[in-house]
């Protein structure tokens, strides 16, 4: 006997056809339940979709203008990484920036001096991180500064110069042209000072570069810092294609010969923003998934009601054979049928939402103005358009409704075919 | 005489908090197979209590009931439904179609819970069916564009359809007027008639009570009379 068809059981084209009918049956309960789940799924899918794109963005963003795929450190620096020590440089660049770069999915590779330094106008002085880039081609191969200029050029090989974060620029009422004062502590202990020039202003979008940081040559700042050879940090970047976790992995086997040293992925480096980004995540959901529970609280009500109504009907069911699992099964899918048909408005008015959004992007100054909104990103936030979540989102409704229908199903089945049919 | 159900001794009791309302004493009762069986009494008499037993909706306080040969005794809820569905029709005073699903739909329902997969089959017989009751033409309607009458037609060709043991019909012509409860009462016995199958019904309607083959009179929760009769029916 096929399965689909059992003694004292309805076939699953049966069940679906007699729920969908006595959905029809009362379209106005319908469609008011179907509206309550919809409006949940819409705010659901537009809120996971913003959530997935911002932080999309931010780690691009993180990983284009701070963090690269991955920094090598020479070993005991990473833990003590916000003193931005000088005296655990890493030494041998050239040695290691060949082991490094002949890794599999290495893209490029650059070394980086990071160092904490004051910018001063002479008025004003201002606490800074100051990084020390090497303006012929590396850096610009790992890091996506280039782009973020938004006023002036780019560091120029050769010639004394600083790019400086638009919202520092801000701070002091400067622009490109003007000169700063830099004061560092060397190496050795002793403070320095140079005077630079700005001949360029980033933007961007990341708050720590924008509001707190400069970039000078490599050269520049060795020469300033009394680390000749030296810097803190080699940044490396992925090739598209390659797996993190595994590059990772045969970049630390492969320095492990050279001794001293220590390689961390922009999520060891960032744990603290992923750390954020999910307790955010995590918080939105939990917003959204009391709005979605108590939209499902009127699926409960309506298969209740329904049930209520159509005790008579359950009876005659019984009384014909109909087992206690075969009722169930009607309203469960009754149920679940509420719920999709909720779930699909509410995800299709998200899709044109989201697919407006996902072009033409949110204008986050427009919106936010100059507040920080804790995620790295630049102007706008694009949406992500996901079909797949989308779709596991909107099925997903259908089975939350389903079990919304446990209650209510379980009560009609349990009854007693002689009351149901004696119900008035 | 084959023997299709048989009650004995048959007591069933209610308890409302703690009062015991006994709806029927100790009946027994052989029905023979093809009978056309009225079960008359006033209101209170056990007329449904006796139907929702031998329908196995019911579990007695004592006594036993067998149908087909089969007991009903310590049959979980789970059993019964199945044993409804093999040996049962029922055709209800208020027609309780499905009223979503179309005439053929409804009439097709029994077939389907009766685990015939084959759909040719479940469509030749429901066709056969409703042609029996007069139906043929209505077949895609709703139960909602069907007059009383018409329903209750198609409410037996449903009980019908998956040729059960026994037919047991609770009032099936007290919502009806007169002239279309004889045509239901007619169309009965001629069901009962064509296929053999046995009717049992309750009534207080005398015109109905004259059409049975065996009518059975029932007080307080006893068989006051158990009179057997040619129903209005030819001798040959």
């Amino acid at each position: 006997m096929p399965p689909e068809i059992l003694p004292g059981k309805l076939g699953p084209v049966t069940i679906l056809r007699l729920g969908w009918r006595n959905l029809r049956r009362n379209r106005r309960r319908t469609w008011i339940t179907a509206t309550t789940v919809g409006l949940a799924v819409f705010f659901l899918q537009i809120t996971w979709s913003m959530m997935v794109g911002i932080e999309r963005q931010s780690y691009d963003n993180l990983i284009n203008y701070q963090t690269a795929n991955a920094k090598v450190y020479a070993a005991g620096y990473f833990e003590i990484r916000d003193e931005l020590p000088l005296d655990r440089p890493l030494e041998d660049l050239d040695a290691l920036q060949a082991t490094v770069s002949s890794v599999d999915g290495v893209a490029a590779t650059t070394p980086r001096l990071t160092f904490q330094a004051q910018l001063s106008d002479g008025t004003d002085q201002i606490p800074c991180l100051g990084i020390g880039v090497q303006v012929l081609g590396s850096d610009t191969e790992v890091f996506r500064i280039p782009q973020a200029v938004v006023d002036g050029q780019y560091l120029s090989l050769g010639e004394e110069g600083m790019l400086l974060g638009s919202g520092l620029a801000e701070m002091f009422g400067l622009g490109v042209g003007d000169w700063l004062t830099v004061l560092a502590k060397t190496k050795a202990g002793a403070y320095e000072a140079i005077d630079v020039p700005i001949t360029g202003l980033i933007g961007t979008g990341n708050p720590l570069i924008d509001q707190g940081s400069f970039f000078i040559p490599l050269e520049t700042a060795r020469g300033m810092l009394g680390m000749e050879g030296e810097a803190t940090e080699l940044a490396v970047r992925f090739s598209q294609i390659a797996s993190e976790s595994a590059t990772l992995a045969r970049i630390h086997r492969a320095i492990a010969g050279l001794g001293g040293l220590d390689v961390k992925g922009w999520r060891d480096v960032e744990e603290d923003f992923l750390a954020f980004a999910q307790m955010k995540r995590a918080g939105s959901v939990v917003f959204l998934a009391i709005f979605v529970v108590l939209a499902l609280v009127g699926v409960t009500n309506t298969i209740l009601m329904a049930a209520y109504e159509r005790t008579r009907e359950i009876g005659m069911m019984m009384a014909m054979g109909t087992r206690g699992a075969g009722i169930r099964g009607l309203f469960l899918t009754e149920g679940a049928l509420n719920g999709l048909l909720g779930g699909a408005v509410g995800s299709l008015a998200a899709l044109a939402v989201i697919a407006y959004f996902a072009t033409a992007g949110l204008d986050l100054q427009a919106l936010y103005g100059d507040m920080d909104i804790g995620y790295p990103v630049k102007e706008r936030m694009y949406f992500v358009l996901d079909f797949a979540a989308m779709g596991i989102t909107w099925l997903l409704t259908g089975l939350l409704a389903a079990f919304a229908s446990l209650y209510p199903a379980a009560r009609a089945s349990r009854q007693d075919p002689v009351r149901a049919l004696r119900y008035v | 005489m084959t023997v299709t159900a048989r009650l004995e001794e048959v007591k069933k009791i209610y308890r409302v908090g703690d009062l015991e309302v006994p709806a029927v004493r100790g009946v027994s009762l052989a029905i023979e197979a093809a009978a056309f069986l009225s079960i008359a009494g006033p209101s209170g008499s056990g007329k449904t209590t006796i139907l929702n037993l031998l329908g196995a909706l019911d579990t007695p306080t004592a006594g036993r009931i067998e149908i087909g040969g089969r007991s009903t005794e310590g049959m979980s809820s789970k059993d019964l439904a199945d044993f409804r569905n093999t040996h049962l029709g029922f055709v209800f005073q208020t027609f309780n179609l499905i009223p979503v699903l179309t005439v053929r739909e409804n009439v097709e329902f029994p077939l389907q819970l009766h685990g015939i997969s084959d759909r040719e089959e479940r469509q030749t017989r429901v066709d056969t069916m409703l042609s029996e009751v007069g139906l043929a033409a209505m077949a895609d309607r709703r139960p909602t564009e069907l007059s009383g009458g018409q329903q209750q037609r198609v409410a037996i060709a449903r009980a019908l359809v998956k040729s059960p043991t026994l037919v047991l019909a609770d009032e099936p012509t007290a919502n009806l007027d007169s002239a279309t409860a004889s045509e239901i009462v007619d169309l009965m016995q001629s069901m009962n008639e064509k296929h053999g199958t046995t009717f049992i019904f309750s009534t207080h309607d005398p015109m109905v009570m004259e059409r049975a083959t065996r009518l059975v009179q029932l007080r307080d929760g006893l068989v006051e009379s158990d009179e057997r009769r040619n129903g209005g029916r030819d001798a040959s």
